[in-house]
């Protein structure tokens, strides 16, 4: 037999990892069921390639059980198989040629980005549940996230893998702190990359920019919330952003007149973090001036003055 | 257009959903199969392929029995051997989350705000997020894309006002080819015929925008468009810059200049700038984060911004 491709070796270790019995099989009964392995020179390289393919497989949704005798370390007597349920879907779960162009459009935003080939492979998952025609009514619309940080892959890894991560975190008051967080979403709000990660107990909400320095992966499992948690996270976000309420004159005919489609000279806005709101405000210059609150505008007006002493 | 090469851990997935959907509905024209999927048919072909030389050699055990020649016809055909694979799993949490933020952005774009079809898939897709309470969205913005998407169904080229870079207004004569929804802000990408080329436009910078009886030519349809989003160049300088962590996407709004070195939590590169008048805003907008080194002429322009922006007056024009 030729070769097998690195399709064809994750598509048998699926197929002998179904057909395994109640308890599992070992890491030798897959090395001498697969073809790749069998024909492998062993050793690291075949451990290793053999640790790439479970990652592979659980990146795609094939749910890989590991049963160990030992509790902390995946060793030689560990058993592997897949959850027969893992591929059982929801019932309910169809979609209509309009819901499968939204999804289309979804994955597309990422473009070649991380998360692209995530993206692209749920896509053709979810097209194989059914032969439904896209709508194509969606064409003339290309959206696209921008995840450039450094810190985006690592936390996206680590929220995959329920392991918590270590990082230093400065907020916009300058002080910096080391952070150990158990990583739980990642979000677009307004633009900004934000982790919502549990930190002793408490869910809290992270800017990805504010992420100072290299993530690292301790590797040291933790269980998730339950979704009613994070929801629960979420709505407190959104409610403090509605707490916070900023008021703008505006120049009439002016740049920003036209980006907040203003009518009248007053805006109000709201927004989730004061720093941030005044960096969306200082682009416009002259255009517009805070009437309030008083800390927004104080901290354009200082804000200016560090950028006239820097470039003096 | 040429589809794009799959890699091995896609191929499998390929390979998983082709098995999916011929054991429920039957046999595949491979063209049929590459259109859906969006894929080659020569990819089609090898992740069959893969499913065809997947046996466990150690039981002997074949997982599935592919009709090699009806492939070699154009035809999928496949049956469940000893494997007792028949659908292909759920989507992973990475998976879902890709998804699932990928529809939390379109949920932020104005047409799709109130979308019963969107809402349903995001209830669906779960992990769908409330809605944030800080999107601003002027109702001009919602009429304009209304526009621009009939526009471009009814394949017509539009008329518009345009505030360009410098802040000069110019009328201009547009064939509309696709929305772009990028971070925060939307652009109309479209073959401008003022200038004779293809063109970004900031939609919150388009004033008066009607649709023609123009239609759009079909050369002009086939253009490719670039991803990137850069201003107009007119006379490109290189900018010396330093920005701290915080600030770094300084670095993704202009196109860089060889490599930017990371030193602590400070980035230090060069920028390409097409108008040093639209350098002010954007440095300045940091408060200090982002410091140009070099030249002078640079970090006069975005001092001139910030005393501007103290002193309450109008600053002059900016980029794109």
């Amino acid at each position: 037999m030729a070769k097998q491709s690195p399709a064809e070796r994750l598509f048998t270790l699926t197929c002998c990892l179904l057909a395994s019995p109640v308890i599992g099989l070992s890491k030798q009964d897959l090395f001498d069921a697969v073809p790749a392995y069998r024909e492998s020179s062993g050793g690291d390289a075949l451990e290793k390639m053999f640790d790439r393919d479970k990652k592979a497989l659980r990146n795609v949704g094939v749910q890989l059980e590991v049963r160990n005798n030992d509790a902390f370390e995946e060793g030689e007597s560990a058993r592997y198989l897949i959850s027969r349920g893992a591929f059982v879907w929801p019932a309910e779960f169809e979609l209509n040629p309009k819901q499968l162009g939204l999804v289309e459009l979804a994955a597309r935003s990422w473009n070649t980005q991380i998360f692209g080939s995530a993206a692209r492979s749920s896509l053709t998952r979810l097209k194989s549940r059914g032969m439904v025609e896209i709508d194509r009514q969606l064409q003339h619309i290309s959206p696209r996230l921008v995840a450039k940080h450094e810190s985006f892959g690592p936390l996206a890894d680590a929220i995959s893998a329920s392991t918590t991560v270590v990082f230093e975190y400065r907020k916009s008051d300058g002080i910096q702190s080391v952070r150990e967080v158990e990583p739980l979403k990642l979000r677009l709000i307004e633009g900004e990359w934000v982790l919502l990660a549990r930190e002793r107990e408490a869910v809290k909400n992270f800017l990805l920019r504010r992420i100072v320095s290299k993530v690292r992966d301790t590797e040291a499992l933790f269980s998730p919330p339950s979704e009613a948690v994070i929801t629960r996270a979420e709505q407190d976000l959104v409610a403090y952003a509605a707490s916070n309420v900023a008021v703008i004159e505006i120049v009439p005919d002016s740049e920003a007149w036209w980006h907040f489609g203003s009518e009248r000279e007053q805006v109000e806005l709201n927004y989730m973090d004061e720093a941030l709101m005044a960096e969306d405000f200082m682009e416009f210059g002259a255009d517009l001036k805070v009437i309030s609150p008083k800390s927004l505008a104080d901290r354009i007006r200082a804000g200016f003055e560090a950028v006239i002493a820097s470039h003096a | 257009m040429p589809k794009q090469e799959l890699d091995g851990v896609e191929l499998f997935n390929l390979s998983l959903s082709i098995v999916g959907t011929v054991l429920r509905d039957g046999d595949q024209r491979v063209s049929d199969l590459a259109e859906l999927f969006d894929v080659s048919e020569a990819a089609i072909e090898k992740a069959v392929m893969a499913v065809a030389n997947s046996e466990d050699v150690k039981n002997c055990e074949t997982h599935f029995y592919v009709d090699v020649e009806e492939l070699a016809e154009g035809y999928v055909s496949l049956s469940q051997g000893m494997s007792s694979l028949s659908e292909p799993p759920s989507l992973s949490r990475r998976q879902l989350s890709s998804i699932a933020i990928g529809l939390d952005y379109l949920a932020a774009i104005p047409q799709f705000k109130a979308d019963a079809d969107l809402q349903a898939l995001r209830a669906l897709i779960s992990e769908s997020s409330p809605a944030s309470a800080t999107s601003h969205i002027p109702s001009r913005l919602t009429e304009q894309i209304e526009t621009l998407q009939e526009a471009m169904r009814k394949e017509l080229a539009i008329k518009c006002e345009y505030i360009n870079q410098t802040g000069a207004k110019s009328s201009r004569t547009i064939d509309p080819l696709r929305i772009d929804f990028i971070g925060r802000r939307h652009y109309l990408r479209g073959f401008c015929r003022t200038s004779g080329e293809l063109r970004a436009f900031r939609l919150d910078r388009i004033q008066s925008l009607t649709i023609t009886g123009n239609s759009i030519p079909e050369k002009t349809k086939g253009l490719p468009i670039p991803e990137e989003v850069f201003g107009e160049v007119t006379e490109e300088q290189i900018v010396e810059v330093t920005a701290s962590a915080e600030a770094a996407e300084i670095f993704w709004n202009f196109p860089v200049a060889g490599n930017t070195k990371r030193t602590g939590d400070q980035l230090h590169g060069s920028i390409r700038v097409g108008n040093l008048a639209a350098l002010g805003r954007h440095v300045a907008k940091y408060g200090g984060m982002v410091k140009v080194i070099a030249p002078e002429s640079a970090r006069s322009a975005v001092r001139d911004f910030a005393q501007r922006a103290l002193a309450g007056a109008s600053a002059p024009g900016d980029e794109d």
